[in-house]
């Protein structure tokens, strides 16, 4: 009996994994096909022609350029905003400051449809028609409650006393916060920077309803042709996206840690 | 301390969340009660208020989406926690400490793998013209039917929900102390039988936080329907997609998206009020 549902249990595990990892497989086998047209498994060759025809495509490259563009200033201003209301709101004792965290927190659990449509309403109304600006504001409310989370995170473990004693040494309150508490909380910080950014690389249901014809993000770019024409190009762009995923993947691993990413239970 | 000058430094974000989050809410809220009018984006001004958007979504042809949505939501939430509760134990208590890295390793890339390439990945690997088609007909399955669409569909929502239900499982998992299953079977009790009465009740917390945040990951999922379901299978996130670009019609997907909306508070309510705070979002 035991034996049974162990076994049972490993079918069941060795079968999940399977499903999770054959599709990845699949996709970068045929990214690799060397033929023209979509057939079947296995190809007959491999070749790069389909990474050459996506860095070859205006359409994709076009979105690729937004995509980097919108990534790297929302990700400044998030972090920016993010950080300083942390650290105002780890400094502050005052009533109600639960319920305050949990508003700043509160765009992730909107699903991101009910965001982006509730944008595209907003911004009409207030007559901002600026593909580019419309994005960004998008891009901003979908990051800013992360960098503010992992912030939030990173400052609930610091020892406040290490703060008190370098004033007490001493130190101004501008010295003990860039010597001291900005570096314990930048491990926080980090791992935001790295949840936002995979955020708004990987952002579709905000994006595409505040494109214009000629500013749209990459992953807007990849769906369009994906519901178009099912050709392969799009199995390299997904290689390299699952590139981009293992960066981010390792740089949260060399700076903050796996383990404090997921939690930890007691007996181990 | 008390709220000591740091209070200027809350004065963006406070911008930020007013402008780009609770008054374009707040409008669409309006919105949703706005009479329909054919022409630009969103209702003309000064339309007048009506109930009609939401009475439409009452009509058979709109619950339809409603009840799909919940439908394959709720069985891929399930069956994800299902799957990963076993796998879970599988990586706390069987593999070695560097074996678990590894395992967590795997889990946290495949969580982080963007929904684009998973969608893509899965409709060129399962999809109608993917390598499996030969076998699927051979077994008297059309890779067209709408039964395996939506089976496709959930899948889809499966890639994700088994690597964050399998993380979410792991600190619950490590949080039951193993000798209570060895004293269970050191007393006779068959190993199933241990971990139905004493790890599965231990977990609950934990599972019921999985099933959570995998029921309101689902039923918000947009890009795997739409690549996936093909037209023939639409959620709800779906549909207020379609409002705006085939029918511009913004006054009803602005009430599919309160509706939607209210479903999603209503989980993350019943999250805090079941779950421990440690797990809420």
């Amino acid at each position: 009996m035991d034996d049974g549902l162990r076994i049972l249990c490993l079918a069941m595990i060795i079968a999940v994994v399977c499903f999770l990892l054959i599709p990845i497989a699949v996709t970068v086998v045929m990214a690799f096909d060397a033929r023209a047209y979509l057939g079947p498994l296995p190809p007959p060759g491999f070749s790069l022609r389909w990474f050459r025809q996506f860095f070859a495509d205006d359409y994709f490259l076009r979105g690729l350029g937004t995509s980097l563009q919108l990534a790297a200033a929302a990700i400044t201003i998030s972090l920016s905003v993010g950080v300083a209301t942390a650290f105002a709101i780890d400094r502050a004792r005052f009533p109600g400051k639960e319920a305050a965290v949990a508003l700043f927190l509160s765009p992730l659990i909107v699903p991101p449809v009910v965001t982006g449509f509730a944008l595209l309403l907003f911004l009409a109304e207030m007559g901002l028609v600026n593909g580019f600006a419309r994005l960004l504001a998008g891009h901003i409310i979908i990051t800013v409650p992360y960098t503010i989370r992992a912030t939030l995170a990173g400052l609930a473990g610091i020892d406040r006393s290490l703060t008190e004693a370098a004033l007490v040494l001493g130190a101004t309150e501008r010295q003990a916060f860039w010597d001291v508490t900005f570096p314990l909380a930048r491990t926080g910080i980090v791992s935001g920077a790295i949840f936002a950014l995979a955020v708004s690389l990987d952002d579709v249901a905000v994006s595409i309803m505040l494109t214009d014809a000629h500013t749209y993000t990459l992953p807007v770019a990849l769906i369009s042709s994906m519901r178009a024409n099912f050709d392969l190009s799009i199995a390299a762009a997904s290689v390299l996206l699952m590139l981009v995923t293992l960066a981010l993947i390792l740089a949260l691993e060399r700076f903050v840690g796996l383990n404090r990413v997921i939690g930890q239970g007691v007996f181990r | 301390m008390k709220a000591d000058g740091s209070f200027p430094l809350l004065l963006p974000a406070i911008a930020i969340y007013l402008g780009l989050f609770f008054l374009p809410l707040s409008w669409l809220l309006l919105e949703s009660f706005r009479l329909y009018t054919p022409g630009g984006i969103g209702a003309a001004a000064g339309a007048p208020l009506t109930l009609a958007n939401y009475a439409e979504l009452l009509t058979p042809a709109f619950a339809r989406f409603f009840l799909e949505t919940m439908q394959i939501s709720l069985l891929a939430s399930l069956t994800g926690v299902l799957l990963a509760f076993p796998l879970a134990y599988w990586i706390t208590r069987k593999l070695s400490a560097r074996w678990r890295a590894i395992a967590v390793g795997f889990f946290v890339t495949l969580m982080f793998l963007s929904v684009l390439v998973r969608t893509y990945a899965l409709e060129l690997t399962f999809g109608a013209a993917g390598p499996l088609r030969p076998f699927l007909l051979a077994l008297g399955i059309s890779p067209n039917s709408r039964d395996y669409i939506a089976i496709l569909v959930g899948a889809g929502l499966l890639h994700y929900i088994v690597p964050m239900a399998t993380l979410t499982l792991l600190g619950t998992i490590q949080n039951v102390d193993p000798r209570l299953v060895d004293a269970a079977e050191a007393l006779g009790a068959p190993a199933w039988k241990a971990h139905l009465t004493i790890t599965l009740p231990l977990s609950m917390r934990g599972v019921l936080a999985a099933f959570l945040f995998a029921f309101t990951f689902s039923i918000s999922a947009f890009i795997i329907p739409m690549i996936l379901g093909k037209g023939r299978v639409l959620f709800i996130s779906n549909l207020i997609y379609n409002r705006f670009s085939e029918i511009a019609d913004y006054p009803s997907g602005a009430a599919i998206s309160i509706v939607l909306f209210a479903v999603a508070l209503a989980i993350v309510y019943a999250m805090s009020r079941f779950v421990a705070k440690q797990w809420t979002p």
